[in-house]
């Protein structure tokens, strides 16, 4: 973790907004957040809740249709041509499928290599030195398998060259797309842990996106939780998921499966489906599904509020926060 | 007392002859299956749990495959069976719940229709009685409105709706048997624990067995009474839940749960990783196919292979020559 706690990126009521069939369908209707420096932020969500249109607007892969997005103190929404080419360097994003996000008829050492040879940076023996450091960084063999081609790598390996790409212009932050979903638990864990030893090693700041709560858990120091298009809850990865404060998060954690038979089984679970952000209800999002649900969530949007040190939470009835551990404690070795 | 039984599976193999050469995909795979019981089965992608789940219903490819064995589902012998005898079991005996239902429906047929052909072709009820049945299931499986959606088509559907769907489909003449292969993989967690219970309660109400194939160690951790652990195309432990999660003797077993990330972890919990990658199954060595990964190998995990040995526990057997010790509950992290 870094000491100097000064915000890398800064996002302040981003929107993105769809027109489809002429109906404008806001993807991501006002996010705000900051991330600092060396720090891991998750981002949870159900599908469709806007937390991948997030991390795409974040890299104007998709336009912001209104607010700011700071990248050490740029805005990212303002620049266009060369600026914002240059300002993409410093954030890359891993995307979730690591086999169609690199093209399989071009070599993994090529692959690596692009963005070097884009801005041309560095060349000659300097470029193949840094791709062969960069490729054993990540645990591929650049003598063994440098040569080869992207389709002869399984999924697991793919997302390792897709991390050695995104390093290849040494970003300051790195947006990972559901990055281990599709790989399997094994596979999964040593990419996290790749993950968390590059993190340390290059001192990357990282955005987390993902729905699986265990991984995002294990690999974030703050997560924010979002659904239909708005943050609902953002707080420390621990207390937030020992004591959630928005009803909505209660929910999502107690339909997380432990894998553990001993874990409680939460009798309640949460009926129905998110609505559709293309008629989203009035005042607080979450109120059609929401238990506590009164008027005033139907009238007035709740705005975020502070409800312990640096947990905000959008919610008029938020739950009590208690710090006492109500999780299973795990058997010390 | 095997009649009892609803399904015995004996010495099962899947081989499909590739370019490659011949490849075992499920290799002498037996257990069995008691009514009302439910089972998982357990294993990364690749590990043939998918394939074994298929040749126990006759489901397999018809081309370079070749099934021996056996698998009983109540007193019916699938393998060697005829598509014309399979097809009295299928539906009545033994359905399937695929794990994509954006695909295992037909996009331009009204749900309402789907259902009812199993109904007219199986049960031969009228149009009237059939509709009528298909609404009292779509009610069954809770979904809304069912008189109106029978009119519907899958594409107007969410996710999770249409796997209610298709579980109806496999529960309209009333299997002793469903086989759900990863049911709830791709959809999201409230809407998985939604499933997962629509499951476990239609289990009990009509009396059904189910078999849960998913690579997901929370879905089985609480939803099952028994596992088995497959890697490799072969069973590596199998006992009742508790056992396999806490009493486990195969080093696979543990390096699975261990790799797993958990929700009770604290955040940045280094995940502890099984090196290398599942086996290529076309050129398998003589010994335990998980050796190459294992830390605990020796010269004899190499060259022989290990059998399926009882354990302390009842019903509760392992594959491996230096299996972990009998407490190793005390160990777990």
């Amino acid at each position: 973790m870094s000491d100097v706690r000064t915000p890398l990126l800064s996002v302040n009521d981003l929107e993105v907004t769809f027109y489809v069939h002429g109906h404008a369908v806001s993807a991501v209707a006002g996010v705000s957040f900051e991330i600092m420096e060396g720090e891991t932020l998750g981002l949870v969500g159900e599908s469709g809740c806007g937390k991948s249109t997030t991390g795409k607007a974040l890299m104007r892969i998709v336009e912001p249709s209104k607010g700011t997005v700071l990248l050490e103190g740029v805005d990212i929404t303002k620049e266009s041509g060369k600026s914002l080419r240059s300002a993409r360097t410093r954030m890359q994003m891993i995307f979730q499928d690591p086999i169609s996000s690199l093209n399989p008829r071009r070599r993994v050492k090529d692959i690596v290599a692009e963005p070097l040879d884009c801005w041309k940076t560095v060349t000659g023996l300097e470029r193949d030195t840094l791709i062969s450091d960069l490729l054993s960084k990540v645990g591929i063999d650049p003598s063994v398998y440098g040569n080869r081609y992207a389709r002869q790598f399984s999924g697991g390996q793919c997302q390792r060259i897709s991390i050695a790409r995104s390093l290849a212009m040494r970003p300051k932050l790195l947006i990972c797309d559901e990055m281990v979903s599709a790989l399997d638990v094994s596979v999964q864990a040593q990419i996290l842990n790749l993950l968390e030893d590059l993190k340390a090693e290059y001192g990357l700041t990282l955005l987390f996106i993902a729905h699986d709560l265990a991984v995002v858990k294990n690999v974030s120091d703050r997560v924010a939780v979002m659904y239909l298009g708005k943050i609902c809850e953002i707080g420390p990865a621990d207390t937030l998921y020992e004591s959630p404060a928005h009803p909505y998060t209660e929910f999502l954690l107690g339909a997380a499966l432990e894998a553990d038979p001993d874990s409680p089984m939460h009798a309640q679970t949460l009926e129905g489906e998110p609505p559709s952000p293309m008629n989203p209800p009035s005042g607080c999002r979450f109120r059609t599904r929401c238990p506590n649900a009164t008027q005033k969530c139907a009238d007035v949007e709740p705005l975020p509020q502070e409800v312990a040190p640096n947990h905000m939470v959008s919610c008029h009835y938020p739950l009590t926060i208690h710090h006492q551990s109500t999780t299973r404690t795990p058997l010390e070795g | 007392m095997s009649d009892d039984k609803l399904l015995v599976v004996k010495d099962l193999t899947t081989t499909f002859a590739t370019a490659g050469g011949d490849l075992a995909a499920v290799a002498g795979v037996s257990f069995d299956l008691e009514r009302n019981e439910t089972l998982g089965i357990v294993g990364e992608s690749g590990s043939g749990k998918t394939v074994l789940s298929r040749t126990i219903m006759g489901l397999q490819p018809r081309v370079n495959t070749t099934v021996t064995g056996s698998s009983i589902i109540d007193g019916f012998e699938v393998v060697g069976a005829s598509e014309n005898e399979k097809r009295t079991i299928w539906g009545t005996e033994v359905a399937m719940v695929f794990q994509d239902p954006m695909t295992s429906l037909n996009p331009v047929m009204r749900i309402g229709k789907q259902i009812d052909e199993a109904l007219r072709v199986r049960l031969g009820m009228n149009r009237k009685d059939a509709k009528a049945r298909a609404i009292e299931l779509l009610e069954l499986v809770g979904i809304p409105s069912p008189v109106q959606r029978y009119n519907a088509y899958p594409g107007q559907l969410s996710g999770g709706m249409r796997q209610r769907v298709v579980i109806a489909i496999a529960l309209a003449c009333s299997p002793k048997l469903l086989m759900a292969d990863e049911p709830t993989t791709g959809l999201d967690v409230t809407i998985q624990a939604q499933i997962l219970n629509l499951l476990d309660e239609l289990k009990e109400r009509l009396e059904m067995s189910v078999i849960l194939v998913t690579h997901d160690l929370g879905v089985v951790a609480t939803r099952t009474s028994r596992i088995v652990v497959m890697y490799a195309g072969r069973i590596v432990e199998t006992g009742t839940t508790r056992d396999v999660f806490y009493h486990h003797r195969m080093p696979y077993t543990r390096a699975l749960l261990e790799s797993s990330p958990k929700v009770s972890n604290k955040s940045h919990t280094r995940l502890i990783t099984i090196p290398g990658r599942p086996p290529n199954l076309l050129n398998l060595s003589d010994g335990c196919s998980f050796a190459p990964r294992c830390k605990y190998a020796t010269d004899q995990c190499h060259l022989v292979r290990p059998e399926l040995q009882p354990s302390v526990e009842p019903g509760h057997s392992f594959a491996c020559w230096n299996p972990l010790p009998v407490n190793a509950e005390a160990t777990l992290p």
